[in-house]
Parts: C-alpha cells; sequence; structure tokens
C-alpha cells in the first residue's frame, strides 16, 4: 500500500452511523455542536465532553468555519486524541444565522484531531477535502435520505 | 472551462475588482535612470564653462573640470542619502536629520534654485539655437543677424510654456526619451571629441592657463575686502564657486533613486559611477577641449553663451562640415537643456508637494486638478516666475548663471549635515552604501569623510555669499521669502496639519474597475505568478520576503487587498481609490520601490476576505499565495480557514500544486495543495 493510500482516512471509519444526528431544525449552532460532541465522546471515553466541547467552541470564537455551500466544520485540536474522529448532523432546515456575518448551516461536521504537530498537515488536508466534498449538492443529496444509516452509507461511499 | 470565479461554491463573494495604477509601479534600469539624471546634470556643460570664462577668465576649463570631480563626492552623498530610503530626496532628509525649520529653509533655497533652472536651460537652448541660424546666415551669406537676446528669451518662453502645459496635465517624465538623448548626446560628445583631437593634431595646442583674472562683478563684495585677493586659496575657492552651477541637475538622483529597478543598492551604484563619468567627460572633458580650440577672445567676445557650438565652428575642416557639427550640438543641446526644464518643474513641484503633504502650505496649493489629477496651482506659479524670470534675464545667460547656485550649495551644506546627525539618530538603520572615510567607535560610525566634505561646502558656500552678489541677494530674498510663506502657512494650516501629519503621504493611484478577477489579471505575462494578500500597512513582512526571495525575470507578484464590503449595490467607477486602501497600497508600492520590483496591485470588495484570496489566486493561476499573520485570529486558524475555502471554491484538477503560505517574523505555516491527492 503505497503511503498516500495509508495517510486516507475513510469517512466510513469516521462517520458510524451513531455518529450521525439526522433533525429537522436545531435551535443554534452552539447546541449542535454540544450534541455533536457527545456523540462522538460516547466511543472516546479518553474525552470529557464539556472541555471539547469548550475547545471546539473557542475555536468557533475565532475565524468562521461555515462555509457558504451550508458546511460547517466545526473543529478543535486535543492532546487526548491519537486519531481523528468526527460527528455529522445533517439538517432539512437550515441553522438560521444570529449573526449577520454569519451563514446558514444545513450540514455540520464535527472534526476533531490530535493536537501532535505531525497531524497537522493531514488535518488541513482533512478541512480542504470535506469543503471540496460537500458542494451544496452533495449536501442536498444528504439532506434527501431517510436516516442516520443511509446518511453514514453514503458517505462511506 | 469554468474557473473559480465562477462557480457556485463563493460566486458572491467578490463584488468589485478594481486594479490600480501607479507611476510607480514601473521600475527602469540604471542606465535609464543614469540618463534622466544627466539630461538635466549633463545640460550644464552647454553654458558652465561660458559663464565661469566670463567670470575669472580662461582657466574655467580647470575648475569645471574639478567640480565635476567634486560631483563625485556628491554623488556619494547622494548614495548614502538614497541607502536610507527616506522618500521625499533632500528636503525629508533634512527634516529627519536636522528638523523642520531647517528642511524648510533647505527647500526653500533648492527651489530657488529649481525655478533658476528652467530659464537659465530655456535661454541657453535658445542662444544655441539662434547660434546655429546666424552660423546657417554667415555661411549661405545672407547678410542677416538674428538678435541672440530675443530669440533666446523668446524661445526659453516657448519652451517654458510647453513644458508647463504638459506638466499640467501630468505627463510623466520618459526614461526611455532620456535615454535616447543621452545616447545621441553620446555620439555627438565623441565625435566631437574625436575631431577635437585631429585639430589639436593638425593646429597644436596649449593647455590652458590656471591664473585667474576676475571680472568686476564676479568679485561682488570680495572686491572690497583686500586680505581675500592676497590669499590664492580664497581666489582658487572663489573660481570653484563661480562653477558649482556646473552641478546643476545633480540633485535629480535622489529624485529617480525610486524608480531604479531591483538590485536597488547595486543599480544605484552602477547609475552613480554612468553619471559621473558621462559628467566628466562630457561637461569637464568637451569644456576643456572648448578652452584649447577656441581662441580666448573668440570664447569671450562671441562663443560665451554657446561654448560648444564655438567648438565646432572652431575645428578644422570645411565650414559645411563644421555647421552639421554645430547643428549636431544644437538639436543634443536643446534636447538636453529642454529636459532640464522639464526636470526643473518636476523638481520643484514634487518639493512643494512634499512640503504640502506636511501640512506646511495651505489647502490652494494643494488643489488637484479636475481632469489631470495634477497639483495645477503649484505647476502654474513655478511656471510664472520662470516667466518672469526669463523676461527679466533679457536673455543675459551670465546674469542668470551668477544668480544661480545659491540654493544648491546651502541645500547640500544642509542635507550633508543632516545626514551626518542621521549617523547618530540612526545609528542602527542599515545602509547599503556609506560615505567614504568613517572611523568605528562603538555602535557609531564617525563620518570624518561628511565632515570634511561639510567643511568644502560650507566653505564655498560661505565665499560665494561674497563673490556672487546677485546669488546671494537674489538667494537671500527669496529663500527668506519663501521661508516666510511656509511659515505662515503652516500656522495658518496648523490644524489640518495635524491630521495629515498623522495621515502620512499618499501615493497617488488610479483605480480602474474592471468586470471580473479575470480581467484584473489579463496583462500578467510571466510564467509563474505569486499571490500576496494584504490587509495592514503595518504588517507587510510576508510581501517583504516575498520580494526579497522572488526572481522577477519569471514571476508576477500579485498583490491582493480585500476590502470588506457588507453589500454593493451600485456599480460605479472609482476615479480615485479611497483613503483605505490607499493607505494600504501607499505601503504596498513603498516596499515595492524599496526592493526595485514591480507588482501588480489588485483592489476587491468582497464580504469574505478568504474567498476573495482563494477565487483570485485561482483565476491568476497562482502557484503560490502568500498571507501575512492575523494579531486576532493567529496563523493556525487563518491556514484552516484558507485550506477550507480553497477545498470550496476548487472544482477542477489543479494544473500544478499550489502552496499557501502563512508568513511572520521568521515563521512560517504553509500547506501545499496537489493534485488528486484527496484524503478522505
Amino acid at each position: 500500500m503505497s503511503q498516500k493510500e495509508q495517510n486516507k482516512v475513510s469517512l466510513g471509519r469516521l462517520i458510524a452511523p451513531s455518529r450521525v444526528l439526522m433533525a429537522d431544525e436545531y435551535p443554534g449552532k452552539k447546541e449542535l455542536i454540544e450534541a455533536l460532541v457527545q456523540a462522538v465522546c460516547r466511543d472516546c471515553p479518553q474525552l470529557d465532553p464539556a472541555y471539547v466541547a469548550s475547545q471546539v467552541l473557542k475555536r468557533e470564537e475565532g475565524i468562521s468555519t461555515t462555509l457558504d455551500t451550508g458546511l460547517a466544520i466545526p473543529h478543535a485540536r486535543l492532546e487526548e486524541l491519537t486519531d481523528f474522529a468526527a460527528a455529522v448532523a445533517v439538517l432539512r432546515r437550515p441553522i438560521v444565522p444570529t449573526a449577520e456575518n454569519e451563514l446558514p448551516i444545513r450540514v455540520m461536521f464535527l472534526f476533531l484531531s490530535p493536537a501532535k504537530p505531525t497531524f497537522f498537515q493531514q488535518h488541513l488536508q482533512i478541512l480542504s477535502a470535506l469543503a471540496e466534498k460537500f458542494k451544496p449538492e452533495f449536501i442536498e443529496e444528504l439532506v434527501s435520505l431517510k436516516d442516520a444509516q443511509e446518511i453514514a452509507a453514503r458517505l462511506a461511499r | 472551462m469554468k474557473n473559480a470565479s465562477e462557480t457556485s461554491a463563493g460566486s458572491s463573494r467578490v463584488k468589485k475588482v478594481v486594479v490600480l495604477t501607479t507611476a510607480m509601479l514601473t521600475f527602469i534600469p540604471f542606465w535609464k535612470a543614469a540618463a534622466v539624471v544627466l539630461c538635466d546634470f549633463g545640460s550644464s556643460a552647454f553654458y558652465a564653462g561660458g559663464i565661469a570664462m566670463r567670470a575669472f577668465g580662461p582657466a574655467f576649463p580647470w575648475y569645471i573640470l574639478a567640480v565635476m570631480l567634486f560631483s563625485g563626492l556628491l554623488l556619494m552623498l547622494e548614495l548614502e542619502a538614497c541607502s536610507l530610503f527616506v522618500r521625499g530626496g533632500a528636503y525629508k532628509i533634512v527634516r529627519e536629520g536636522l528638523g523642520d525649520t531647517a528642511a524648510k529653509l533647505a527647500a526653500s533655497a533648492l527651489i530657488f534654485d529649481f525655478i533658476l533652472t528652467g530659464p537659465i536651460s530655456a535661454v541657453t537652448a535658445g542662444h544655441y539655437l539662434c547660434g546655429l541660424i546666424n552660423s546657417f546666415f554667415e555661411l549661405a551669406g545672407f547678410g542677416l543677424e538674428l538678435p541672440e537676446s530675443v530669440v533666446s528669451v523668446a524661445f526659453g518662453m516657448l519652451v517654458t510654456l510647453y513644458f508647463w502645459r504638459q506638466n499640467v496635465k501630468g505627463i510623466e517624465e520618459s526614461s526611455s526619451k532620456s535615454a535616447k538623448i543621452i545616447a545621441f548626446s553620446l555620439a555627438v560628445c565623441f565625435l566631437l571629441a574625436i575631431w577635437s583631437f585631429i585639430t589639436i593634431a593638425l593646429h597644436g595646442a596649449h593647455l590652458p592657463p590656471t591664473e585667474l583674472h576676475f571680472s568686476r562683478e564676479a568679485l561682488g563684495w570680495a572686491g572690497h575686502i583686500d586680505w581675500m585677493q592676497t590669499i590664492g586659496l580664497v581666489g582658487m575657492i572663489m573660481a570653484f564657486g563661480h562653477s558649482v552651477l556646473a552641478l546643476s541637475g545633480i540633485e535629480t538622483l535622489s529624485q529617480v533613486y525610486r524608480e531604479i529597478e531591483y538590485p536597488k543598492a547595486i543599480n544605484l551604484k552602477k547609475a552613480a559611477w554612468l553619471i559621473f563619468g558621462f559628467a566628466l567627460l562630457f561637461t569637464g572633458g568637451l569644456t576643456f577641449l572648448s578652452a584649447v580650440i577656441i581662441p580666448p577672445d573668440l570664447i569671450a567676445t562671441k562663443y560665451y553663451d554657446n561654448l560648444l557650438s564655438g567648438l565646432a565652428m572652431s575645428l578644422a575642416g570645411p565650414n559645411f562640415l563644421k555647421l552639421l557639427m554645430q547643428a549636431m550640438i544644437v538639436v543634443c543641446g536643446v534636447a538636453m537643456l529642454s529636459g532640464a526644464v522639464n526636470t526643473s518643474l518636476i523638481g520643484s513641484n514634487a518639493l512643494m508637494n512634499r512640503i504640502a503633504e506636511d501640512g506646511i502650505l495651505t489647502d490652494w496649493f494643494r488643489k488637484i486638478h479636475r481632469r489631470y489629477g495634477t497639483t495645477y496651482h503649484i505647476i502654474h506659479l513655478i511656471a510664472a516666475v520662470q516667466l518672469v524670470v526669463i523676461l527679466l534675464s533679457r536673455g543675459n545667460v551670465y546674469l542668470l548663471g551668477e544668480a544661480y547656485a545659491f540654493g544648491v550649495m546651502w541645500c547640500f551644506v544642509f542635507e550633508v549635515s543632516a545626514i551626518i546627525r542621521l549617523r547618530w539618530k540612526k545609528a542602527a538603520q542599515k545602509r547599503d552604501f556609506m560615505f567614504p572615510l568613517n572611523i568605528k567607535y562603538e555602535n557609531y560610525y564617525i563620518p570624518v569623510g561628511l565632515i570634511l566634505l561639510c567643511g568644502a561646502l560650507l566653505t564655498v558656500a560661505l565665499v560665494n555669499l561674497t563673490t556672487k552678489q546677485v546669488a546671494t541677494v537674489a538667494g537671500l530674498g527669496f529663500t527668506a521669502f519663501l521661508f516666510a510663506v511656509f511659515s505662515l502657512s503652516e500656522r495658518l494650516n496648523a490644524k489640518r496639519a495635524n491630521t495629515m501629519f498623522e495621515e502620512g503621504y499618499r501615493e497617488r493611484i488610479n483605480a480602474e474597475t474592471v468586470d471580473d478577477l479575470k480581467e484584473a489579471f489579463a496583462d500578467l505575462d510571466r510564467p509563474h505568478r505569486i499571490l500576496v494578500a494584504v490587509k495592514d500597512p503595518e504588517n507587510l513582512y510576508h510581501l517583504g520576503e516575498v520580494l526579497s526571495n522572488v526572481n522577477a525575470d519569471d514571476t508576477d507578484v500579485i498583490v491582493l487587498y480585500c476590502k470588506p464590503v457588507e453589500n454593493v449595490l451600485y456599480r460605479q467607477d472609482m476615479r480615485s481609490a479611497a483613503v483605505d486602501e490607499q493607505e494600504v497600497f501607499t505601503a504596498v508600492i513603498f516596499m515595492a520601490e524599496k526592493y526595485g520590483l514591480p507588482v501588480t496591485p489588485v483592489l476587491v470588495h468582497s464580504n469574505d476576505a478568504y474567498y476573495a484570496i482563494a477565487q483570485a489566486a485561482s483565476v491568476a493561476d497562482a502557484e503560490e499565495v502568500v498571507m501575512g499573520v492575523s494579531g486576532r485570529y493567529g496563523a493556525n486558524p487563518q491556514i484552516e480557514r484558507a485550506v477550507m475555502i480553497w477545498g470550496a471554491v476548487k472544482d477542477r484538477e489543479l494544473k500544478h500544486p499550489v502552496t499557501l503560505r502563512i508568513l511572520w517574523e521568521g515563521r512560517e505555516v504553509s500547506y501545499r495543495f496537489t493534485r488528486g491527492n484527496s484524503p478522505i
């Protein structure tokens, strides 16, 4: 297997059906992030959900992680992780922005990376690839799917 | 093929694209820069010898030669002044070193000489032209002789009016035209020198005498001071003082420095050497040959106002060939002298503008021409004074020459004093060049050479005060008047001055709205491109890094400023960029000038800078995108946002890898986008 292949991160492995949230609507961005953090932390006992949520929300206070395709990628780099972890939420009705400079969110992809500097380039690569993959057509497709199983299967493809 | 700006993601982010242009983004090679200076500095060859001859007799070529050798020291002074990179020439250097009052005095004195350079050059050109016509009439046996003073005044006024109009229109000096004039002058000089040596070989010659015979006017007040006439060295200084008008135009080097291409310091030195060599041969050499070949009585009676024509007409050979040679000299003289008229208008206008930018002059002076965007009130004023001076001179070049050199000498005294002071005040600043003869003491370089130069300049300037009566009376009067105007104007303008001082200098930038990013980059023709995103004029470290490492021969550097907008409802052409982008791009242009490398400044109005940067980089096909670090967010969140946006706008395979870099003080975070390496 080539180095490139070895470095590949399977979305199917990252997003098990248990890490997919599907909802008609959500009250706000913060609540959705907390829900996704809970979904990840269920399978990662080394992570403290409150701490993880605080790290992700702290990062959100900086430069926005929402794209105008409707995808938000809240993320954090954590010392406790040795591998990437993620969870995704697909919303039938977008989260309406509360501030003037915010964008509506249709899909939120919570992405957690190990804090070790050696993972940073891959962290950036994945962020870029996610933004590329979740184009408006793909998001529409995800929104049209029936349940978490289908979404996870679609992401794994 | 769809490009990124047309994709759905982020397509609405770039609202408006503006390409910015300024004359300062074109850089010229050292030889063109030297040509621009020589068109002014070299033109004194046409009148300096004649004026010196009338002042102190046939020993004049020795002193013109000495002044040309001395010009080498002044060029070295300019090299150190330029290496400090204080924008605004002597005025700003003096302000930095000695403060506002000294700067105002130096500027007032320099403007006096700038104003005189125009008339002296224009009237001399008229004399050369008239001399040629009269030579032709004489050879053709027409029995006609045009009155030189009338023709020279009329021609001088015409030339001044022509360049006044050009300057109001804001037509920039062409360095290519200057280079052609200098190339032609060099050819004429070469021909004239060869022919002169043949004449010397045929007729024999003697070296010019060294004894000084001052005219009564040339002694000035010194004629009443007995001890001054008994010391030989004083006489030599007096003669030197009457010859320093040959330095006219040397200060142009500090104006042209901004335009010299990379590597700036090396090219500036090359330009200085070229100027020195040319001036020594052209002004010094031809003046010397004139004194050797033209009989002294003919210089004194016929050729004092057009010495080089006299040289042509005194050569050995048939008359028609001599007339042809004279015609060539006149063409070259008229071109160089007219160029000097233009430079005098440009120089004085630029100097008045620098003063106005400091808030010293009232708004009336800074008023911009509605159509041409030039400071036309200043130009009108300078041209009007020059026309009056031409009329008052009645074509008398000697009178103009006697009035000249007050400003240039005192301005140099101030400038060298300021540079000495800056050796202490700005001891830590790196200098690409230092005037020779320095003693290192702790962190300082004690400028022994500069102190000696200052002493020499001060001595000549003080002696000139006693001998050059016209220059002293007119120079002191004009300087005092202008200084009073500046001081009064500054007081009246005090509030505004403070605001302008805080705002600092703004580069004049033309802005042209284009339809899209593709059009903005249509003129880029180098195979590689680097896009540098800028935001804060105080944070351009990354641009400096790019400019210090880029190969400008094969790489275009695009400097993109994304102006944040919420909404753009109306598209309307901007005639001039608004204040904030002017501040950003003034700093960008200043840096481009410092490195002598061209950049393409582009302004986009966007409600997301990261989208705009990604789109611009994609449309420009940039191989590298460089950003400065944000003090608010830090480099990591910045690069995370940038890679996400890049992924969102990307909808095609990359033609080549693209590197995204965030640079700050010696550190870097980067990411390389490569083809088909999706990690998921």
